[in-house]
């Protein structure tokens, strides 16, 4: 049993016309036991960038603390809120820090990116290794389902709706083949004007 | 050092600077297993409809990061109402594909007539379970029309035990594609039921594909061709290969 199956977890963002959709499980448990049905893994950076957080539980609450303290420093010194693209810098940045004994977390980072706030998603693995996709990406205990399905049902430039949709269908179908991942979901839409999120009723098992 | 003493004269002065081995970090004294086991990889996908059942499998068999076959078919023909298709170690499962072929035509001679979909169903699992103890390292989906003229899927693990589905996925690609088929097919976390299309043959052949498509995309075991078994009620089985990705 790996270390990043001991909580469980999973998450998908995809990208959408003038938008982006992250979404995630909501469960915490320990192996076979489920202690909450409210943990989300993804976490509001800014008002143009979400990250999720998936793995072990108690990197998934140290590293977003780190990084939290990292934007308020940020954004003090700088007059400015930090973009996307610097947050997932800053995430690669910590977690290669402790390469030789790292976080055991593989985020996802979810924004829109400039003044033009072009959509923007990158993952990376345990010590921040960045990878950068035009469509979507996954993280998590499910990921092979979550590649499976979004592989199928995406599609360039879909709406903020019809990308809710998708990221939804696909998060659910995912997380409810895997033990460790479910008990609903919890899926973000991130546009210029506004951020809505919405929760999901899934297999409560 | 130890490590120079197997190598050739070439290799000898560039040795040193070569990564240890995992031999080496376990130390001098460890034994060498043998796995009598390998993963020939591949993926294969059965889906049946009211009077059909269709089961698919990609052709290609590899061994580590090689591929040994772009051509192999891991579908086969039992009867003119069955088909089975196999995930898994290539050794395995042609051996038990050539067991099941003899015992159909024993049946034929004994019983006059071929066995129906879900006495073949119950046969492989007894088959398998057989060898419970050293097991054929081989994942199968059965798919066929029963004796009421209805398409039927059976669904094993390494072990015989099974059990009849609408559809189901096995081998290195089935974590990629059976959640596809349950949002697909299942319609599961959908709440308009009611508006389900019935599958035709055509729709599921193109959902087929499409899935194959994207399973090749992630998985690198699975691609090369693919091989689309369609068993209907009062027809001849037919079988289609078409192309997936060769990278």
């Amino acid at each position: 049993m790996s270390i990043l199956e001991y909580n469980g977890g999973s998450v998908l963002a995809m990208k959408g016309k003038n938008c982006v959709v992250i979404g995630s499980d909501t469960r915490y448990g320990l192996q076979a036991q489920t202690i909450a049905t409210d943990f989300p893994k993804t976490f509001k950076m800014t008002d143009q960038c979400y990250v999720g957080l998936v793995g072990l539980a108690t990197d998934v609450q140290t590293i977003r603390e780190r990084l939290q303290f990292r934007l308020k420093l940020y954004s003090l010194k700088e007059e400015r809120e930090m973009e996307p693209v610097v947050v997932g810098n800053v995430i690669s940045s910590i977690l290669y820090e402790r390469r030789f004994g790292p976080y055991f977390v593989e985020p996802v980072v979810a924004g829109l990116q400039g003044p033009e706030k072009k959509p923007y998603i990158c993952a990376m693995d345990l010590i921040g290794a960045p990878v950068f996709a035009d469509d979507f990406v996954v993280s998590g205990t499910s990921a092979q389902a979550l590649y499976g399905l979004a592989e199928t049902l995406y599609k360039p430039d879909m709406d903020e709706e019809d990308l809710f949709e998708t990221v939804s269908q696909c998060l659910l179908a995912a997380v409810n083949r895997d033990a460790v991942s479910g008990w609903g979901a919890s899926v973000t839409i991130i546009t210029p004007d506004r951020i809505i999120t919405r929760t999901l009723k899934g297999r409560h098992d | 050092t130890t490590r120079t003493h197997n190598r050739g004269q070439m290799e000898s002065r560039t040795a040193i600077f070569s990564a240890p081995t995992a031999a080496d970090a376990a130390g001098p004294r460890t034994r060498h297993g043998f796995s009598p086991y390998v993963n020939n990889g591949g993926t294969v996908l059965g889906i049946c409809g009211s009077d059909f059942a269709i089961v698919a499998g990609d052709t290609r068999l590899s061994e580590g990061y090689s591929i040994s076959s772009r051509t192999y078919t891991k579908v086969i023909q039992l009867t003119d109402t069955t088909v089975l298709a196999t995930a898994g170690m290539q050794a395995d499962f042609h051996t038990l594909h050539k067991v099941l072929l003899t015992r159909v035509r024993q049946y034929e001679d004994d019983h006059g007539h071929q066995p129906s979909t879900p006495a073949l169903a119950q046969l492989l699992s007894v088959i398998l379970y057989s060898r419970r103890f050293f097991p054929y390292y081989a994942f199968n989906v059965l798919g066929g029309v029963d004796d009421d003229g209805k398409g039927c899927v059976f669904s094993y693990d390494a072990v015989g035990s099974f059990e009849r589905v609408q559809y189901s996925a096995s081998g290195t690609g089935h974590e990629l594609v059976q959640p596809l088929m349950d949002q697909q097919i299942g319609w599961k976390d959908q709440r308009a039921t009611a508006l389900k299309p019935v599958l035709s043959v055509e729709a599921t052949v193109d959902l087929l594909k499409d899935t194959f498509a994207s399973a090749s995309e992630r998985d690198i075991y699975t691609g090369d061709y693919l091989d689309i078994c369609v068993v209907q009620a009062g027809k001849k089985i037919s079988i289609e290969r078409c192309e997936l990705k060769f990278d």
